[in-house]
């Protein structure tokens, strides 16, 4: 494990070499923007506004980091054929492959991290003096939801990119993010679908297509007067799911990555 | 390349079956109503705002895949801004479909609710600026859905309360709103619902509520502002909340126990209202006439003192008031198909029914004055509303025109014997001449002190000369009396979307509620049209309870539209 380790951080010091922290750079400046430019609406209009658009703006940022980061990885020391120097040392497949999911992780974590972090002191400091504000710091219940969707999503991009190109992965990806997300739409097809091969396809995309959807939490951070049950099992599940699933499809992709010629 | 993948690492392979029900597991877990499926985290109307757009919502269709995909707020979030957009340039016909979508994507942006309903309810109007309250049930219905998005926030009870108040004039229904905002929401913000809950019950005529709920304001502020850790802002809210409770429940309480006194002392007011309804031309009605609009002069009632054990009731002069013709009080108008009552709506839908024909006005009345013989009036240009100092000794302006009729001379020359200045003039001319600060009691000089300070006043040239020739104080030689009148020309041949006149029959209804008086009005007719009567208009039997004065001009769809002047009624 500690190979996986070395592999991680090197991957995590390729990532900022690649100046990925740019995104994170660009995310900020859009979100101090937010805080000047919806100033026209009353003041609660406002700061809706600028919760909603944040939270957008960082799950569109890390979309885009984690796919465009994850299907390059394994391909890129393929075409580089820098893979046959770091598997002709004691490396093992698995070990290559975790380590460069868990520096994309890790890579994922800091920006994911740092957008977060921006985007609460913008709300913070745009609360300051306002009635009845509700504490910046339940939007981290946001923002770990954003992640946890980017750890599921990087590791279908990782669980791709062992067999297809990265132009196929990124579509398959991006397609199944999609699909994932309208997962509730198919599991409500499904309940009222009278065919019965229709309903059972239904809902074996709607169980077996990574549930992106299951993260979506950013009604309750914005409209604070919102009641919402059980939140704790929630969010809790939530996490639960997405590490489950990634754990699943890590493991499918060191099986096929252990038999993949390179 | 699975199989011998999973033949070469069974091991590995079979953890796969555990994480696989894990998976399936927590995904029913999640699937649970009470868990993301759950109205505060997915609410079913996305659905309505995204796919619906299949069939005609007007959300496209990126848009809509947008907003499936988890990117509703930022969706909602940019329709909003787009529609302020149209608002400041005035396309409102251009937001209503955006507050559709915006409310199915966040039923839980309450903003959405009270500036949609508010555009519905106030901003879609005709070239002069009446609205359209055709729009009216369509607002409501936006406000109930709200509501019912949001059941146990009190911010849209508060709005749908305000738009019942303000808009509607359906103070019961005020009540009934406000009343849900405060059994729902516990925390409901006591200025925004518990004071205007007071204000409804009074236009409601249920005094004894009113004074309960200002008591209820009251015991809320206080407890408020023992909560600990609050800041300096909400304790200083919270101050001035429980002194304007505690100032109009002491209101309140004064009119509660003197109009009842007023009226019986004072009698029945003979409004002796007259109107005449003509049409100018098509499509054109000009609605005027004249009646007694008779109320308090201005604080006289305010002035009173009203002790909270109930035994100390003081006020000018044995709790009457001054009384006298008044500007001020309205004349609705309302032009509509015949019969047409406001529709209930169950769901919110933007369109309203383009067949109906509904126009309301309001006509203010004015020009009511009144001088006795020997007593005080103010020559002016131009006749109008006196200063304060001069009408709270019930003095009024008159023009030229009235002057000529009263034939009266300046003061100093009535001082100097010109002409006799009555008794009533006398307490008028020292009213004025030495006011008195305006928290004294007795407010008012009492008619023992009369005589007195007018022998000062004779005496006090300086006085005469700055306080009462400077006003243009005059002393009537006769008396006149003149009600107050209203006109208003009411032209519906711009708006052909507005006023369609589809129908064949309708009915002119012109009407004053005693409800919606203002408050130196019912001072002196009471919440209820007890203090006044009129011969031919007094209506008992359309608003139980309370006198109407009200008028119903049927009229045919020619009456309207036909061309050339007709008096289509005088009464």
């Amino acid at each position: 494990m500690n190979t996986a380790m070395v592999i991680a951080r090197n991957t995590i010091s390729e990532a900022l070499r690649k100046k990925i922290l740019n995104a994170f750079l660009m995310v900020g400046v859009v979100l101090i923007a937010f805080t000047f430019i919806f100033q026209q609406f009353a003041p609660r209009q406002e700061l809706t506004l600028v919760k909603g658009m944040g939270l957008g703006i960082i799950s569109l940022a890390g979309l885009f980091i984690t796919v465009i980061l994850c299907i390059n990885l394994v391909p890129n020391e393929v075409e580089r054929r820098t893979i046959y120097t770091i598997l002709a040392k004691p490396v093992r497949r698995y070990e290559f492959l975790l380590g460069k999911f868990f520096g994309a992780l890790g890579t994922l974590g800091i920006n994911i991290g740092l957008m977060g972090l921006a985007f609460v002191i913008a709300v913070a400091v745009k609360q300051i003096g306002a009635e009845n504000a509700v504490s910046p710091l339940i939007l981290f219940k946001g923002i770990l939801m954003i992640a946890m969707q980017m750890l599921l999503l990087a590791a279908l991009a990782m669980f791709f990119s062992t067999f297809v190109t990265p132009l196929v992965n990124f579509f398959l990806t991006m397609v199944l993010f999609v699909i994932g997300n309208l997962s509730s739409y198919t599991l409500d097809l499904a309940k009222n679908s009278q065919v019965a091969i229709v309903k059972y396809v239904l809902l074996g995309v709607h169980y077996v297509v990574p549930n992106f959807g299951n993260f979506q939490y950013t009604n309750p951070l914005l409209q604070p007067d919102v009641v919402v049950k059980n939140e704790t099992l929630f969010l809790t599940q939530n996490c639960a799911y997405a590490v489950a699933y990634a754990t699943a499809l890590m493991v499918l992709a060191i099986l096929v990555f252990d038999r993949r010629e390179v | 390349m699975l199989r011998e993948a999973f033949a070469k690492n069974p091991k590995l392979a079979g953890t796969l079956v555990p994480l696989t029900v894990a998976i399936i597991a927590l995904q029913a877990i999640n699937d649970r109503d009470d868990m993301r499926r759950q109205p505060a985290i997915e609410p079913k109307s996305v659905k309505n705002a995204a796919t619906a757009s299949f069939g005609g919502a007007g959300l496209p269709f990126e848009y809509s895949l947008a907003a499936l995909s988890g990117f509703r707020q930022v969706i909602a979030g940019l329709l909003w801004v787009r529609s302020d957009a149209f608002f400041h340039s005035g396309n409102y016909d251009a937001i209503l479909p955006m507050i559709r979508l915006i409310t199915w994507l966040d039923p839980n942006w309450l903003d959405v609710y009270a500036t949609g309903a508010w555009h519905l309810m106030y901003n879609f109007t005709d070239t002069d600026q009446r609205s359209d309250r055709r729009y009216l049930p369509v607002g409501l219905a936006l406000l109930d859905e709200g509501i019912a998005n949001n059941s146990k926030v009190f911010d849209v009870y508060k709005e749908k309360g305000w738009n019942m108040f303000d808009k509607v004039r359906d103070y019961n229904g005020a009540v009934k709103a406000y009343q849900g905002a405060l059994e729902n929401d516990p925390d409901a913000e006591i200025n925004q619902v518990v004071h205007p809950l007071a204000h409804s019950f009074e236009r409601a005529g249920m005094v004894d509520e009113s004074i309960a709920t200002w008591d209820d304001a009251i015991k809320r502020h206080e407890a408020w502002m023992k909560r600990p850790g609050i800041t300096d802002e909400v304790k200083m809210r919270n101050q001035m909340g429980a002194k304007n409770a505690t100032k109009n429940r002491s209101i309140m309480q004064i009119r509660k126990a003197l109009r009842p006194v007023n009226i019986a002392a004072l009698g029945q007011v003979n409004t002796d209202f007259h109107v005449t309804v003509t049409r100018t031309k098509s499509k054109v009605i000009k609605v005027e006439g004249s009646w007694n609009l008779i109320g308090s002069i201005k604080d006289t009632f305010d002035a009173g003192i009203f002790e909270k054990d109930g035994n100390t009731i003081k006020t000018l002069g044995k709790g009457l008031t001054l009384d006298g013709p008044v500007n001020g009080c309205r004349v609705d108008v309302r032009l509509q198909d015949d019969g047409y009552k406001m529709p209930e709506f169950g769901s919110f839908s933007f369109e309203v029914n383009p067949t109906i024909t509904l126009m309301q006005d309001i006509v203010s009345t004015s020009g009511g004055r009144q001088v006795d013989a020997g007593g005080v009036y103010v020559a002016t240009p131009r006749a109008g509303t006196a200063e304060q100092i001069a009408e709270s000794a019930k003095v009024y302006n008159l023009a030229p025109k009235d002057q000529s009729i009263v034939n009266g001379v300046p003061v100093a020359q009535a001082l100097s014997g010109a002409v006799a200045i009555s008794p009533q003039g006398q307490w008028q001319l020292i009213t004025i001449a030495y006011p008195k600060a305006f928290n004294a009691y007795p407010r008012y000089y009492t008619k023992a002190e009369v005589p007195a300070m007018f022998a000062k006043l004779r005496g006090d040239a300086k006085t005469v000369a700055e306080k009462l020739t400077k006003r243009n104080i005059h002393i009537a030689r006769k008396g006149l009396y003149a009600p107050g009148s209203f006109r208003r020309e009411i032209d519906m041949s711009k708006d052909p979307k507005m006023y369609g006149f589809k129908g064949e029959s309708f009915e002119l209804i012109l009407s004053v509620n005693p409800r919606t008086a203002p408050d130196f009005v019912q001072d002196r007719i009471g919440w209820n049209g007890e203090g006044w009567n009129d011969k031919q208009f007094l209506d008992d039997k359309t608003v139980p309870g309370v006198r109407l004065i009200r008028v119903r001009v049927p009229l045919t769809k020619d009456d309207i539209l036909g061309s050339g002047e007709k008096v289509l009624f005088k009464g």
